[in-house]
């Protein structure tokens, strides 16, 4: 019995042990791959929807008009196999911070989706924090519209 | 044809190349005057300017010195015999630098000499042997032991710098160069984010974070081989790489479905273990130099403050306790105080504070600075901040007499990384 225990934990071990020392070229395609699935960016469903939702600085709590596009998701999404949440930030306040709160701003979108029905399992996260703008001034309406999640169907 | 060629390749370069030079904005009215004498050699003029203007380089580089113009010399002492004090002290100079260079079997052999005109004395006698093709890191070196002797901090004209340059949208690279700007090198260009170089303390490796896989990676670079791996852990996010003073450990952050937190990576065994765990954020660790503690910035508080958790115990204490948003810390050598970025009404400045105190002492001015990474002797911070939509590097002393910048011709350069002293 005591040896069941530690089977998960031997395993565990053995798994990590196999990925030890990875020494990698790097090769450019136009796949993205995120927590071990490839995208094409070809691949991208077309929905009518924003694809889009924006927060406060600082924040990751959703608004009601969040909320609004996000249940408009859920059916759109029965027909995708993946769920590509992508978490932003603008670019004040310190780099890795914004890595980790682009994430929370992504986690808080999934919850919702899976609170409204949506499939956990089709759900991937990342977060790019401030890395990634999409417009390049320092005014509130330039931090506005990078403090954001991008959501695609695949 | 060719030329066409040549010319192509030179400019595609140029494109991708940062050539950070550090331009003095600020530089305070008592700085200590200085004279750096032509070194007599018996291979002419030339020679004997070059020498010297290369040590000149190096002293003034930073905007700590006011350095006296040749024209204005009285004389031109080599050794000790021919150096008069008097015409110094008309010149109202603190410190004399000269010396003269000598070859034997092929080997240059430099003397120099440092005096204090205040003191009366002379404070540094020294000699250095070398190639001639080698003059810039003897000269570097005979800089170094100048500024020693007159400020009692370690010399780092020898070290290096490590920050990612985003020539363009969508493309990055890690470059390293000389501190003075020389001999830019990229070690690392990719289509996605590149992120937090570390400089491992034995001089010997970077850290970063990459995203080429589609997620927030750690890479190891070792320097001298150019080969990468990565920490041995299931396809997670990480980020924020720190090394430990003795470059054995790496902390880093982990995130698992949203929530990050500490960890340390023992390079030897390859075990990783936890050190923190709290639901809310936790990330950009920075070790104490002892290798004892580490700061950590949290919104565990509710707002990112900067925490301090020492490792043995795991026991956790808050630091900063005013403003809004305190975060990325650095400790100074010292281990008695902090730079870190202070945020106030969405204005982020670098800030310092001795942890025995509670005065935050706010050292820039601009309003979007980030990352400050500190001299290895502990008397400078450089650190990025943004105009007109372009991120560049700007720098200033601790005793705050001297402010500078490294301007960028094209994109954006930030997140500097300071080497430790190099041989």
């Amino acid at each position: 019995m005591k040896f069941l225990k530690t089977l998960p934990i031997i395993f565990l071990i053995f798994l990590i042990s196999c990925s030890t020392q990875v020494s990698d070229s790097i090769s450019q395609t136009n796949y993205k791959e995120v927590e071990g699935i490839n995208f094409d960016e070809k691949d991208k469903i077309d929905t009518s929807l924003e694809d889009k939702v924006f927060f406060d600085f600082d924040k990751s709590t959703l608004n009601n008009d969040t909320k609004k596009i996000l249940s408009q998701y859920v059916t759109e999404s029965e027909k995708a196999k993946i769920i590509r949440l992508e978490g932003h930030c603008d670019e004040r306040g310190t780099r890795e911070y914004n890595l980790a709160l682009g994430e929370k701003r992504a986690i808080e979108v999934k919850n919702y989706l899976i609170i409204q029905g949506v499939s956990s399992s089709k759900i991937k996260i990342i977060s790019y924090g401030e890395e990634k703008p999409i417009s390049f001034g320092s005014t509130e309406s330039d931090w506005k519209q990078n403090r954001r999640v991008e959501i695609a169907l695949f | 044809m060719k030329i066409f060629f040549i010319i192509l390749i030179y400019f595609f370069s140029l494109n991708f190349e940062a050539k950070l030079k550090i331009e003095i904005i600020k530089g305070s009215e008592e700085l200590p005057d200085i004279a750096i004498v032509p070194f007599k050699s018996s291979f002419g003029r030339q020679f004997e300017y070059d020498v010297r203007d290369l040590i000149n380089e190096k002293l003034t580089l930073f905007g700590e010195f006011d350095s006296l113009e040749l024209e204005r010399m009285l004389s031109f002492p080599f050794n000790e015999e021919s150096f008069y004090r008097r015409d110094w002290e008309l010149l109202s100079m603190d410190y004399v630098v000269f010396g003269e260079v000598d070859e034997t079997e092929g080997n240059l052999v430099l003397n120099y000499f440092v005096a204090d005109i205040g003191l009366k004395r002379i404070i540094l006698r020294g000699d250095i042997t070398g190639e001639k093709n080698n003059i810039e890191l003897i000269t570097k070196k005979i800089s170094d032991r100048v500024y020693e002797s007159i400020t009692g901090l370690k010399g780092i004209f020898n070290t290096k710098l490590a920050y990612i340059l985003n020539p363009e949208p969508n493309k990055y690279s890690i470059c390293v160069s000389d501190i003075d700007g020389d001999n830019e090198e990229i070690l690392f260009s990719s289509n996605s984010p590149l992120m937090s170089p570390d400089w491992s303390s034995d001089g010997n490796k970077l850290a970063y974070v990459s995203f080429e896989k589609g997620f927030a990676e750690i890479y190891i670079q070792n320097l001298l081989t150019g080969i990468r791996e990565t920490i041995p852990t299931l396809g997670m996010s990480k980020s924020a790489p720190v090394w430990s003073p003795d470059s054995k450990n790496l902390a880093f952050v982990i995130s698992m479905s949203g929530n990050p937190d500490i960890y340390n990576y023992n390079l030897k065994n390859k075990k990783i273990s936890r050190l923190t765990s709290h639901y809310g954020i936790d990330t950009e660790p920075a070790w104490s130099p002892d290798g004892k503690k580490l700061l950590f910035t949290s919104n565990r508080s509710g707002s990112p403050q900067i925490f301090e958790i020492k490792i043995s115990n795991k026991r956790i204490k808050r630091v900063t306790l005013d403003g809004s948003y305190n975060a990325r810390a650095r400790f100074f050598p010292d281990g008695k105080n902090i730079v870190f970025v202070h945020g106030n009404n969405g204005i982020f400045h670098i800030a310092t504070r001795n942890l025995k105190d509670r005065f935050v002492n706010i050292v820039t001015q601009t309003t979007l600075d980030e990352s400050p990474t500190i001299s290895p002797n502990g008397h400078i911070v450089i650190y990025s901040t943004k105009k007109e939509n372009q991120g560049y590097l700007a720098g200033i002393t601790i005793d705050r007499k001297s402010k500078f910048q490294l301007p960028v011709k094209k994109g954006s350069v930030r997140e500097p990384s300071w080497s430790p002293f190099l041989n």
